[in-house]
């Protein structure tokens, strides 16, 4: 665990120092604690910071977020981008942008999380329904469907709607790049509340993990577990979108690499992914700055495309494909 | 010399001197209904519009009489036409080959990455400027091989287990997805917006410059097709009863998917990812035919009659916008993909569903 703190610490410094415009850490010390007008503590102050803080903010939100559905679902591969339940929230902000003439954060928010849940569930429904209850394939093509469904309203808005799409398809590629430091006062209060929903059924995820008869038969009401726990990562993924777009794949990796490190037991577990999330969520930011210099490549993109050999190999494993 | 008569039931045999042939009456039925309805919105697609044509115009342009409707009819609205069916049949073709190799009604083109392959190959293209249509088809032809080819690869595990191979496809695909998403944003507004509409699966402005490839390709594959006609009964089969009918089913296996995969492509690079129309033609076809295996020539009817439907109503529905063709087929075919989840309660399909 202090590792992994001393492993955030190091991905906010990096987030704070590298860019376009390098800097050493001291000079990156020097403009938090003194200010001053130099370019070096203008860039700091100004752009990366609320660009670190939210980066913070969204990778915490989906680590949990990624865990808890894992864990209700009994499922490896659940994960708000697979899900469509990020796609949901998409939805929710082109509503706002073209029919409600909402153009600030404040308003997509909640538009974000209406998305989400109706999103969220559907699926649940789907995927649940029908004989072996959600097995990961099914949950996947549901998901899969669910994505396309709603990327198509999306698209239909979008096609009739030339204004909304110059304002959504920045929006829409996941970014952390330009958000500022107001997008967090928006957004902390529900980052708070869906960690608290998740805090009030964590202990039960493990007696869950153990199967619903059990979990049953431990006193658990597992109903109410559960729906505690969509309603909990419901609210978080509504933030990370809301905040920085629909990122793929951070919620999927971060529980898997987080068991790895601390075991199933989600006392550890919930932490240590919480504090997972940003790292995977700042390294892949700031990898994107470097690559294709001077131009950057948005957050989203570099967790897709490190999350899918994850994917690859979880799917490998015969576990995944024979539930 | 007597002959014994082994017709499976619902069968006739069509007899040309020394060969014969089996014909599956029901399908053959509903090819000529799916033919005849196809004919008909053909007929009504050209017809409607922003100014309608009467019906007697629309058969005399398509013969070839003189008439004053030629422009409106024969070079604004059948170009557009054209391309639909043709994608159309070619991704009912593609779902149907790619279902049958995957043993699993879930699959298709859309699942499995090619789409998305050649969707974010042909944006990149859009992107760093190469707009021509002489070369796009084969960008996007290259990027569903691609695609597909490393969903194969990474799916291969002591063999292809369907499940792995779904669950494979659809990461690729969220991966080629978020690709795409970023060379939207590379893009300035114009090229934005084309790639937008290109992705959504449009019919609109595409003629004869589309079609063109799309029919020689398809043209081509035909005696490939009529070898997968055949050959797809085996593969039907699960692994050991079709090895001991003497199937040689990797071979057959990866014809049958490498045809898929290049007809999916070539839709693909003609009209943008249509979504959806290789799940639900080869579905609907088989239903309607109630044959054991998918029907390959009612597959590719269904899904030109789908696409032709679809874009009319996209056309009309909100005029004067127009929206895209695949903005409908994914209205329609997510439902019905969630529903197939829903209602797949047979035993069977716990390992493929």
């Amino acid at each position: 665990m202090a590792v992994t703190l001393l492993l955030l610490l190091l991905a906010v410094v990096l987030s704070l120092a590298v860019g376009s415009r390098t800097m050493a850490p001291s000079a990156v010390w020097d403009a938090l604690l003194h200010g001053g007008t130099s370019d070096d503590a203008q860039v700091v102050r100004a752009l990366r910071v609320p660009r670190t803080v939210v980066g913070v903010l969204v990778g915490v939100a989906l680590g949990v977020a990624g865990t808890v559905l894992q864990g209700i679902t009994r499922n490896p591969i659940a994960e708000p981008g697979i899900l469509g339940i990020s796609q949901g929230a998409s939805l929710g902000v082109v509503c706002a942008i073209a029919f409600f003439g909402v153009h600030t954060l404040n308003g997509y928010v909640w538009y974000a999380f209406g998305g989400a849940a109706v999103a969220a569930v559907c699926i649940y429904v789907v995927a649940g329904s029908g004989r072996g209850g959600a097995s990961p394939v099914k949950l996947a093509l549901a998901g899969a469907a669910m994505n396309a469904f709603l990327a198509s309203v999306v698209a239909g808005i979008l096609t009739t709607d030339a204004r909304a799409l110059d304002e959504f398809r920045f929006w829409d590629v996941g970014s952390i790049a330009g958000r500022d430091a107001s997008i967090v006062g928006q957004t902390w209060p529900f980052l708070v509340a869906g960690l608290l929903l998740v805090l009030a059924m964590a202990r039960g995820l493990d007696a869950l993990a153990l199967g619903e008869d059990i979990a049953r038969g431990l006193g658990r009401n597992v109903a109410l577990l559960r729906a505690t726990g969509a309603l909990g990562a419901t609210v978080l993924t509504g933030v990370a979108v809301a905040a920085a777009g629909p990122i793929a794949f951070t919620g999927l990796a971060v529980p898997h690499i987080a068991r790895a490190l601390v075991g199933p037991g989600h006392r550890w577990l919930l932490p240590m992914a919480a504090v997972l999330g940003p790292v995977m969520l700042l390294l892949a930011d700031v990898l994107g700055r470097v690559v294709v210099r001077p131009a950057e490549v948005p957050v989203a993109v570099m967790t897709a495309l490190a999350g899918v050999p994850f994917l690859v190999v979880l799917v490998r494993r015969r576990k995944v494909v024979a539930a | 010399m007597t002959r014994t008569m082994l017709r499976p039931p619902g069968h006739t045999v069509l007899r040309a001197r020394r060969s014969s042939f089996l014909l599956h009456r029901r399908s053959l039925l509903v090819a000529v209904v799916l033919t005849a309805l196809l004919a008909a919105t053909v007929v009504a697609s050209l017809c409607i519009g922003e100014s309608f044509v009467a019906p007697g115009e629309v058969v005399r342009v398509l013969l070839g009489l003189p008439s004053p409707d030629e422009l409106v009819v024969g070079t604004l609205r059948l170009p557009r036409l054209v391309t639909g069916l043709l994608v159309g049949a070619a991704f009912g073709v593609s779902g149907a080959l790619i279902q049958t190799v995957a043993r699993n009604p879930l699959a298709s083109p859309d699942v499995i990455g090619v789409t998305h392959g050649a969707g974010a190959a042909t944006v990149a293209a859009m992107t760093f400027g190469i707009t021509s249509y002489a070369v796009l088809p084969y960008v996007s032809v290259g990027g569903g091989l691609a695609a597909a080819l490393l969903v194969y690869l990474l799916a291969w595990r002591r063999g292809l287990h369907a499940a792995r191979f779904v669950l494979v496809g659809i990461g690729i695909s969220v991966a080629l997805g978020s690709l795409t998403r970023l060379f939207v944003t590379k893009g300035d507004y114009l090229v934005a917006q084309q790639a937008k509409v290109w992705l959504t699966g449009s019919l609109n402005g595409r003629g004869y410059d589309q079609a063109a490839p799309l029919a020689t390709v398809l043209l081509l594959l035909v005696p490939f097709l009529l070898w997968a006609a055949r050959a797809q009964r085996g593969v039907a089969f699960d692994n050991d009863t079709a090895t001991a009918l003497g199937t040689r089913l990797d071979r057959d296996r990866l014809g049958l998917g490498a045809l898929g995969v290049v007809s999916a492509s070539m839709a693909t690079a003609a009209a943008g990812p249509v979504d959806f129309v290789a799940l639900l033609a080869p579905q609907i076809a088989r239903r309607l035919t109630r044959t054991p295996h998918i029907p390959l020539l009612c597959s590719a009817l269904m899904g030109a009659l789908i696409v032709t439907v679809a874009d009319l109503l996209a056309r009309r529905l909100f005029s004067p916008t127009e929206l895209p063709v695949g903005v409908f087929t994914a209205l329609v075919g997510a439902p019905y993909l969630m529903w197939l989840i829903v209602s797949s309660r047979s035993s069977r399909s716990g390992g493929t569903a």
